[in-house]
């Protein structure tokens, strides 16, 4: 058929996975393209129920054949292989184009790196939205712009590695139970409301007897403690994100094109009503033709319970991060990125001090000045 | 002859006022467009079930609407109504029996829109955007279930105004899937989460995240006897990732694959790495497609291994894919989906839906 672009015939035995005999704990990045691309299970056991094989994997590996000065030896060859893992993950992050504002993690098992937080592009895109229609997209312009130049400043700090960055991140990956991770068991943190309908009480409450992937035992897996972590260790490693001189092109990194000035004014938020097909006249409805297509979001249901909590008011979408955009952020507008490295803990506002402490940045909080000396 | 019909057959003949015959590259591979698409990007896509007579499509779009319009079998795409929300679109999906659509948006609440009278309420609220929504139905209990930024995910009787059930995530909803009695969801900050829907919704396994980087779409699968049994999840990093939930051999039987790249496998130059921005099971197959920030749909056999197809390159990323509920009619999306930031965005460009007899070209490889 027209339009296949000619490689199907070829497809077949390029894309066949070679079972590998060789495990290999890392995830090959930019080795694998001789191999074709389907990854092998070059990363252990992902499934999640037989992860009771917690054990360090070169200790596996080696552990039988080798005294304990190899063993040694062993765990030097895993850790430059992670190593080597992060650098090369780095070098094709900043040449693949691909989205930078993504968390990242060399491996299965091993937790988030810190210095990378997730954005996802329907929070910017929301964001954006948000402040051109209150006319102030220069916010959001300057809040990406921070974003991706402490992914840029982190990602160079990674790939570049001196020692003591090499020794922070290797204490940070190793560190996997230490993770503040949230408390939650299996159930998690189940609210139910009273007095509503709830969920019938079913007498059998045998396992899933329709589940294709019952397990034998309870479904509390021993995976437990191998839950992800959310976010970096607040100890061991942090990346001195700011202090770094920020390059004379400030502009966006890979992936985000060219900067441009931006045209905030005339921009439109079309409607529907200029396409055929929709609107109230001439089109027909499923069984009533009121054609009332727009607007008759009814809320009697909720107005007749008094309970509903309130809901925001039309053209005011909040902001993509819980939080409406708030005053302190423009209010630093009109202070350019500054070229200085460090922030008076004096000139920062409250807001702008917690957004340093925490973490990671709330969108739509992000200071726009350099981080005061004491929180690097 | 019949373009949704088992035997494949483009007539060009009666549709050709809906394919473009332009030298542009919107629509290179010459697929149906939906009239009327939306005027913003479109965020979801889906298909009315099988207790519906015909197919209807819905779509949720950035422009805080969603639509619907009526496939019929020549190919030819009639709008039927279309309700707003304050706030885009991000998600949207039918009740069982077809009469009710669902819709999830960016102003923090969900809707159920009644197909029939053609009226809307909200049946949902939640503090921030909510992302992904799902309707439920069990042997002893039917529910919505909302997956949000605010980091929970609820259940709601759709007559009342609380939630049945409330879960912390632990962290933002990113994506998520329901095939009953199995429901997975992926955050931010690499979390996936598995849970189970027998007698009432609880959180069944968190596992350790596949990929290296931000999650960005799930879509379950399941075996032989039509169970559900395992995910796929793709990344922003032009991987998908295909995981069982309990398989024989875990170390072997999961895996992943690079897509949405360009230069193919055999380079030394630095690919382009694209974001993998849906992923849809065939629902007879069994095997599965998957769309791309590279305006591409590539349709793969996981049990071989092996990839089917890949399409030619559209001009614009492809935002969102789903199949109707025969898997005769693969639909895809055609609109910016904000991966290279808002100066690539052109609030003029037109945004396509494009449809494709979808009964031939996903036949798992091995069978013919």
């Amino acid at each position: 058929g027209g339009g296949w672009t000619n490689q199907t015939t070829n497809q077949r035995y390029t894309n066949v996975i070679q079972p590998s005999t060789f495990k290999s704990n890392t995830w090959g990045g930019s080795r694998d393209q001789g191999r074709g691309f389907f990854g092998s299970s070059d990363f252990g056991s992902s499934g999640g129920s037989s992860s009771s094989r917690n054990a360090d994997f070169s200790q596996n590996r080696f552990s039988s054949l080798m005294n304990s000065q190899n063993i040694a030896d062993g765990y030097k060859d895993e850790e430059e292989r992670l190593l080597e893992c992060v650098v090369k993950d780095m070098e094709t992050w900043e040449s693949s184009g691909q989205w930078a504002l993504s968390s990242y993690s060399p491996m299965e098992k091993k937790p988030n790196v810190s210095g990378f937080s997730d954005f996802s592009p329907e929070e910017l895109r929301l964001e954006y939205y948000n402040c051109r229609a209150n006319n102030n997209i220069q916010n959001y312009i300057n809040s990406v712009q921070q974003l991706v130049k402490q992914w840029k400043s982190q990602l160079l700090q990674l790939k570049t590695l001196n020692a003591s960055t090499k020794a922070a991140l290797l204490s940070e990956l190793k560190n996997t139970a230490a993770q503040s991770l949230p408390s939650f068991g299996f159930g998690g943190q189940q609210t139910s409301s009273t007095g509503m309908p709830t969920f019938p009480v079913n007498s059998s409450s045998s396992s899933a007897s329709n589940f294709s992937f019952k397990t034998s035992s309870s479904l509390v897996s021993a995976s437990s403690g191998n839950t992800p972590a959310f976010g970096s260790s607040s100890g061991g490693f942090s990346l001195p994100a700011f202090g770094v001189t920020p390059s004379p092109s400030a502009s966006h990194a890979a992936g985000f094109g060219s900067s441009t000035t931006p045209s905030a004014a005339s921009f439109s938020f079309k409607t529907s009503e200029t396409s055929s097909g929709f609107g109230a006249s001439g089109f027909s409805g499923f069984g009533s033709s009121s054609g009332n297509s727009s607007g008759n979001a009814s809320l009697t249901a909720f107005g007749s319970f008094n309970a509903a909590p309130s809901h925001p008011s039309s053209g005011q979408t909040a902001s993509a991060f819980g939080h409406s955009i708030t005053s302190t952020v423009s209010a630093v507008t009109n202070t350019a990125i500054s070229e200085k490295l460090f922030t008076p803990k004096s000139e920062l506002s409250a807001e702008e001090l917690k957004q340093f402490e925490g973490k990671k940045f709330t969108m739509g909080k992000i200071p726009l000045k350099p981080p005061p000396l004491e929180l690097l | 002859m019949s373009l949704f019909g088992a035997t494949s057959g483009f007539s060009t003949g009666g549709t050709s006022m809906f394919v473009s015959t332009t030298a542009d590259n919107h629509n290179p591979m010459k697929d149906i467009e939906v009239t009327s698409p939306p005027d913003d990007s479109i965020s979801c896509l889906a298909f009315s079930p099988p207790t519906l007579p015909g197919n209807f499509l819905i779509a949720g779009s950035w422009a805080n609407d969603v639509r619907c319009w009526e496939v019929q079998d020549n190919g030819q795409t009639i709008p039927k109504a279309q309700q707003m929300h304050t706030g885009p679109v991000l998600d949207g999906c039918w009740s069982d029996d077809g009469s009710k659509v669902f819709t999830a948006s960016c102003d923090k609440t969900a809707k159920m829109w009644d197909l029939n009278s053609n009226q809307a309420i909200q049946i949902a609220q939640h503090d921030a955007p909510v992302k992904t929504i799902h309707w439920i139905k069990a042997p002893n209990y039917s529910c919505v279930m909302t997956g949000s930024w605010d980091k929970t995910l609820k259940f709601w009787d759709t007559r009342s105004p609380t939630p049945m059930m409330t879960l912390q995530l632990p962290e933002r909803c990113y994506c998520a899937d329901v095939v009953h009695p199995m429901a997975a969801v992926a955050t931010a900050e690499r979390g996936l989460i598995v849970y189970q829907l027998e007698n009432q919704p609880s959180e069944f396994r968190r596992i350790e995240s596949p990929l290296k980087h931000q999650h960005r779409c799930v879509a379950i699968f399941k075996d032989k006897v039509n169970k559900p049994t395992g995910f796929a999840l793709g990344s922003i990093e032009g991987r998908v990732a295909i995981h069982y939930i309990n398989p024989p051999n875990p170390a072997k039987d999961n895996f992943t694959f690079k897509c949405h790249r360009s230069n193919g496998t055999n380079t030394s130059a630095p690919q382009d790495i694209y974001a993998v921005n849906g992923i849809a099971f065939h629902p007879v197959h069994g095997t599965l497609a998957t769309v791309g920030s590279d305006g591409r749909f590539s349709f793969w056999d996981k049990d071989a291994r092996t990839k089917l197809k890949t399409s030619e390159q559209l001009d614009q990323p492809i935002s969102a894919c789903c199949f109707n509920h025969n898997g005769n009619i693969f639909a895809y999306a055609s609109s910016y989906d904000w991966s290279k930031g808002h100066e690539f965005y052109n609030p003029q460009k037109k945004n396509y839906i494009f449809l494709r007899n979808a009964a031939e070209e996903l036949k798992p490889r091995n069978k013919k």
